[in-house]
């Protein structure tokens, strides 16, 4: 995935550099408003993360002469959290928006899905090690045994797999599974994995939903060490 | 600045009391020199007659000619030196005659008998005339008699009388003008205090206040909502001061660690494995200060007025049973099971709605011990749709009800840093509440807590 990452705080752009390159992303910087523009209009980057408070051409303007010739995928970040703000953002063509301090594993969960949104069909059943998720029956089965899931269970489950190998924030996971787009003190992802786990993993010789202490949750078969 | 407002109210006021007397003393002064020119034409009128009819008495005791030398004497006696009274006969009998028959004099005197001003001569003012026609008889031959008296004096009274009125009439507006300036400037010493007063009214001094006792109800009223207006100010004030007290014990607890736990781990030589958790429980404290800071920025946007981006006219019920859905493994997790009763149409923003329901029912798992149920009811009142949260739960003192909704508040002040909630959950309630122009409650009876807010029905 090639992006382009805009932003003229130097330990961010860093930050989304190594981050970004470590995703397997191919990034290029830029520090200013006339850098982007240019960057922009000459390559074709597959999404951008635009700074919406730039030196020399503000992120909106780069935004709009972006626009103008062609249909890059944008996110804007911004550090002001205001309707008004947010609107002008998208009104001027931005698909997305962060507003800072933004974790960056939101970050990536919003690039994924701006440069998924394209992809045409998925699978119907994801295979994760020996566990098998088909997303038509509603059923999961792991080492040939059918697991036993509540809905909410499996819709969890499905998003996992669907991102398998990804570290989902539970922010992502609340919005995928419940549609709920607000922070809340709740724990209810902790206590929902917890579950999971112990129905998918617990009964079995390995673990395959595994924690990121601070960052989220990953499925994902890992070698036994 | 404010005395120079009252001393043109001051002034203002001397003015109109000055052409208030002004308007009233000429009317007076009109109707008095009417009254006078009436009074004095009266008087002249009287005099004339009273001359008249003297010389009118003395020609009826007329009793040949011989006598009219004695008469024309005693005219000559009776006309006074200034010649301010003048006697006329005018006779084709030239001893009858007397009195220096004026062409005037010829002209007025015709017809039986008049009365009339006649200016004679280089005279200022009009002499009062009066003749009398008296037809020949056995002791004379026909003649008329005139009397004339002068006006001058009566005049120079009216004129007198005119200055008089002048002067004394300025003055009264004069006097007026003063004495309102004065009455204003008097009427106005409370108001002067009152400026004074507010004039020293100090941020230093948030608990000062207008004297409100000794002032005039007009006033009263006016420091009063002065006052209400100063109230609203400290109490803002005072909580923006605690609010600045919270953030920074909330935000120096995380930093502490932060940075504790970063030099500890950088003081020596540390594996992978122990940088990966020092790293970890970084970012824990991080997400921690993240989520605070949001919750921070939204309150503040409410605060500013911000409402929600779009309102939909929705069950509020079924929004509450999303709420649950959202919360179901915490309750099972909890044992407590939820009970949704009641339903009303409100316009919501949906999100806002269900974020607020989230914080109320996740408060209320908390203080809920296992097997008890939860009750949410939705009720449309008048113009406002509550949703309540009701729980089994330890009695929460009155002191602390009205301000669980603070920002930080914590019923129990040993603060638990359980790292689940910053304190925000029902501040955040309260600002749904108030983005969609409804207020929150809150009340503990007989073992049951319920915590709820209300929003707009709306037209």
């Amino acid at each position: 995935m090639k992006v382009l990452v805009v932003e003229d705080e130097l330990k961010i752009a860093d930050y989304l550099y190594k981050g970004l390159t470590e995703q397997g992303c191919s990034v290029d910087l830029a520090h200013d408003g006339l850098d982007a523009r240019h960057l922009a209009l000459e390559i074709d980057y597959d999404v951008i993360v635009l700074d919406q408070m730039l030196p020399g051409l503000d992120g909106l303007a780069v935004l709009q002469s972006l626009r103008a010739v062609k249909d890059t995928p944008v996110i804007m970040l911004t550090a002001r959290d205001r309707i008004e703000d947010r609107v002008k953002g998208l009104r001027a063509g931005a698909d997305d928006y962060l507003v800072k301090p933004f974790s960056f594993m939101e970050l990536l969960a919003r690039l994924q899905a701006l440069t998924r949104r394209g992809r045409k069909h998925e699978a119907t059943q994801i295979r994760v090690g020996d566990l098998v998720v088909d997303l038509l029956a509603r059923k999961a089965f792991r080492d040939g045994s059918r697991i036993d899931l509540t809905a909410k269970e499996f819709a969890l489950l499905s998003v996992l797999a669907r991102h398998q190998g990804q570290i989902l924030s539970k922010t992502a996971i609340a919005e995928m599974v419940w549609e709920v787009s607000f922070d809340t003190s709740a724990n209810v992802v902790e206590v929902a994995i917890k579950r999971l786990r112990a129905k998918i993993d617990a009964p079995f010789h390995s673990g395959l939903l595994h924690t990121v202490r601070g960052m989220g949750y990953v499925l994902e078969e890992r070698s036994a060490r | 600045m404010s005395s120079a407002r009252s001393i043109a109210i001051a002034a203002r006021l001397a003015a109109m009391f000055a052409i208030a007397a002004l308007l009233v003393l000429s009317l007076l002064g009109y109707a008095l020199d009417r009254e006078l020119a009436t009074v004095l034409r009266r008087q002249q009128i009287d005099q004339l007659d009273t001359k008249f009819q003297d010389i009118d008495y003395v020609l009826e005791r007329l009793r040949g000619p011989e006598q009219w030398e004695r008469i024309h004497a005693k005219l000559d006696a009776l006309t006074p030196p200034d010649r301010s009274t003048q006697y006329w006969i005018l006779s084709d009998d030239p001893q009858i005659r007397y009195g220096n028959a004026l062409a005037e004099i010829v002209s007025f005197s015709q017809g039986a008998s008049n009365v009339g001003e006649l200016r004679i001569g280089d005279q200022p003012e009009p002499m009062l005339i009066r003749s009398a026609y008296l037809p020949a008889n056995a002791r004379h031959a026909a003649l008329r008699f005139i009397v004339g008296i002068d006006s001058a004096s009566y005049a120079r009274t009216r004129r007198d009388f005119h200055s008089v009125l002048l002067a004394s009439g300025s003055g009264g507006v004069l006097l007026f003008a003063l004495i309102g300036y004065l009455i204003t400037h008097w009427g106005l010493v409370p108001l002067k205090r009152l400026s004074r007063e507010a004039h020293e009214l100090s941020p230093s001094m948030l608990s000062q206040r207008l004297v409100v006792t000794h002032l005039p109800a007009e006033l009263s009223d006016l420091a009063q909502s002065f006052n209400g207006a100063l109230d609203r100010l400290e109490a803002a004030y005072e909580q923006l001061e605690t609010f600045n007290a919270d953030v920074t014990h909330e935000l120096r607890t995380p930093l502490t660690n932060l940075i504790g736990q970063t030099q500890v781990a950088l003081s020596r030589e540390r594996s992978a494995t122990e940088l990966v958790e020092v790293l970890q429980s970084n970012l824990e404290d991080l997400e921690r200060l993240r989520a605070m800071i949001n919750d921070m920025l939204f309150l503040a946007r409410a605060n500013l007025g911000e409402r929600p981006q779009q309102l939909l006219r929705t069950s509020l019920a079924a929004e509450v049973e999303k709420a649950v859905e959202f919360l179901d493994f915490l309750l099972e997790e909890a044992s407590v099971s939820v009970r949704v009763q009641g339903d009303a149409k409100a316009p919501i923003g949906s999100s806002l709605f269900q974020r607020a329901v989230t914080n109320l029912l996740h408060n209320a798992i908390r203080h809920s011990p296992a097997g008890s149920e939860i009750v949410v009811e939705v009720a449309a009142g008048e113009s406002q749709a509550r949703v309540s949260v009701s729980n089994p739960g330890p009695a929460i003192p009155p002191e602390h009800l009205g301000r669980l909704f603070d920002r930080f508040y914590r019923v129990d002040t040993a603060r638990t840093n359980s790292g689940e909630s910053h304190g925000l959950g029902l501040a955040i309630v309260k600002a749904v509440a108030a983005m969609h122009a409804g207020s929150v409650f809150a009340a503990s009876n007989g073992g049951i807590t319920t915590v709820g807010f209300s929003v707009a029905i709306g037209a």
